[in-house]
């Protein structure tokens, strides 16, 4: 017995895993190991040696309040969408777990825009957020509610929030479909149990559906916050990061920083989000190892 | 009385649901719609049928624009992408599943990349060091190495459902270990390949930040790329750019509409068990 299995471990060539580790670690974990140096170089398109600057580009970064802005937005962008997408997507989703007509055409239709290039519903809201003509404004104006026809994107107090609800718009879907598989898990026997110690619907909510539910919305929960601190072309395409620096996040900011030349001090920046993501991304890798053991 | 109230839920979410569908389908209409219409008439965003319909749009956005390529580079790269993800990745992951041991830390690591975010300028000047950077090589690589995390931790899962008495029994039978993996372990796999395939072609498909910082050279720009550029220098003539959206969107959700059942599973597959 002992020497099949050695015999078997042994005909598991490692070279089997060769591909993957070389282009892994060419493409990905080197850049993220060379970052660390490169964000403590004066690196940049001018510059015709590049040179050590210790800490010099972190202490410029965190002087810049354009930085502190952008870090702002970047986490009032991600918590924003991730509740709210989470939310939506729960109570959509118990309302196409009813037995109601054409729930299957529902559920494509609402999901559709998950699959749609984010880039084409960025320019898509563009027209919609448009604030003489667009659509948004013409049926706020037509349900008497002009006060409420603001510019979306072009007035710093409402901007970010406009970049949100698009964000909203394109991934509750994606929540919904996540919960519904959760939701369809669920025994009936336990509503039924529920009903017989004569629970109403919200206690049903709280004490039945909600608990079952908890760990599908803690990785969708995760997920989408990691998701979201890495958003770049719905905010580049809606705002260009303005008015202003209204709605500058992260990697809008290392672009520009990118764009000038500063390659450098846009490392240090991208660095900066990697710690960022990873603090808030740790939860993640708990949940995906405790799976693991499940399993 | 019970009966009564429970009926009226029923309509009422029955009524909310199809104005959330609403919600997202008048969109999609207002593009198709004013497609149609002219530059004046385009600008106005109206639910309206064209007074005028003007096929001119679409006319044009073939004529001028190369969404041909665009289209033709976006399926070579997301072609390549599936298939070297799938293979690179199902083998490390036959190897991580059935050799376990020190292996752990190296599927911990490539599960690390599911979590962090790549750092783009550092790998830039990697590509160019390489002499891949602006090469449809780079691209196809860097997308596969951000697809294989999933890819491994997808595929590790799925392995342990298929018994290692059966790479045994193959083995004793005199197979060699390549016809082991491609003729047996392959093909067992293959709902799992699906789920890594629909991912993959979808983020792939649908990502604007890597060419845009991997690919200057606009003869290799993906279909995404080709939208920013169109929109950049059309922007102001909606007629032109709604029609140049039906196209863009078309294959897209023809595929989705087909293979609904499939995508809606794929992409929920890795987080639907947590």
């Amino acid at each position: 017995m002992v020497s099949i299995q050695r015999s078997s471990q042994k005909s598991y060539p490692l070279y089997f895993g060769l591909p993957a580790i070389a282009v892994f670690a060419t493409l990905f974990l080197v850049p993220t190991i060379t970052s660390f140096y490169y964000s403590l170089t004066n690196w940049n398109i001018h510059a015709r040696t590049t040179e050590f600057i210790g800490l010099e580009n972190f202490r410029r970064l965190f002087a810049d309040k354009k930085l502190v802005a952008a870090i702002w937005h970047t986490l009032v962008y991600a918590g924003s969408v991730t509740v709210l997408r989470n939310t939506f997507g729960l109570i959509i989703a118990m309302m196409l777990n009813m037995k109601i007509r054409g729930r299957n055409v529902l559920r494509t239709v609402i999901f559709l825009p998950f699959v749609i290039a984010p880039i084409v519903i960025g320019y898509l809201f563009t027209a919609l957020y448009h604030p003489g003509h667009g659509l948004i404004n013409q049926l706020l104006r037509g349900c008497g509610l002009s006060f409420m026809a603001i510019d979306w994107l072009n007035d710093p107090r409402y901007a970010l929030m406009s970049t949100i609800l698009v964000d909203i718009w394109r991934t509750t879907g994606f929540a919904m479909v996540i919960f519904l598989a959760g939701l369809q898990l669920i025994p009936k026997e336990l509503y039924e149990s529920a009903d017989l110690d004569g629970a109403g619907a919200w206690s049903r909510f709280r004490h039945v559906t909600f608990p079952l539910l908890a760990s599908s919305l803690t990785v969708n929960m995760v997920i989408s916050l990691i998701g979201t601190m890495k958003v770049f072309v719905m905010i580049l395409v809606l705002t260009n990061g303005g008015p202003g620096y209204a709605t500058q996040v992260f990697n809008t900011y290392i672009m520009s920083a990118f764009s000038i030349g500063r390659y450098g001090y846009a490392t240090a920046a991208n660095l900066l989000l990697f710690v960022m993501i990873t603090v808030i991304g740790m939860p993640v890798l708990f949940v995906l190892r405790r799976r693991e053991v499940e399993l | 009385m019970i009966g009564t109230r429970a009926r009226a839920t029923m309509w009422i979410v029955q009524i909310a649901a199809i104005l959330i569908a609403a919600i997202v389908i008048i969109p999609f209409l207002m593009i198709l719609l004013n497609s149609f219409k002219g530059i004046r008439e385009a600008a106005l965003f109206r639910l309206s049928l064209p007074t005028e319909w003007v096929f001119s749009n679409y006319v044009k956005v073939l004529s001028t624009s190369h969404i041909a390529r665009g289209f033709a580079n976006s399926l070579f790269i997301c072609g390549s992408v599936v298939v070297l993800g799938n293979l690179f990745g199902a083998m490390a992951a036959f190897l991580i599943q059935r050799r376990g041991g020190r292996l752990k830390l190296l599927y911990t690591t490539f599960i690390l990349g599911l979590i962090l975010p790549v750092s783009i300028i550092p790998t830039i000047k990697l590509m160019m060091q390489l002499g891949i950077h602006n090469t449809y090589l780079g691209i196809i690589l860097f997308y596969t190495a951000t697809a294989l995390p999933f890819t491994v931790f997808l595929l590790t899962g799925f392995l342990k459902s298929i018994p290692r008495e059966m790479d045994e029994a193959a083995l004793v039978e005199g197979s060699s270990f390549f016809r082991l993996f491609f003729q047996i372990i392959m093909p067992l796999i293959s709902p799992a390949l699906i789920t890594v395939t629909i991912v993959v072609t979808v983020n792939t498909w649908n990502d604007f930040f890597a060419p845009f910082y991997l690919i200057s050279d606009s003869r290799k720009w993906t279909i995404i790329l080709q939208i920013f550029s169109f929109m950049s220098q059309y922007q102001t003539n909606w007629g032109l750019v709604f029609a140049f959206m039906v196209i863009v969107v078309s294959p897209v959700l023809i595929i989705y509409l087909v293979l609904q059942k499939h995508i809606l599973a794929g992409l929920t597959a890795g987080s639907v068990k947590g």
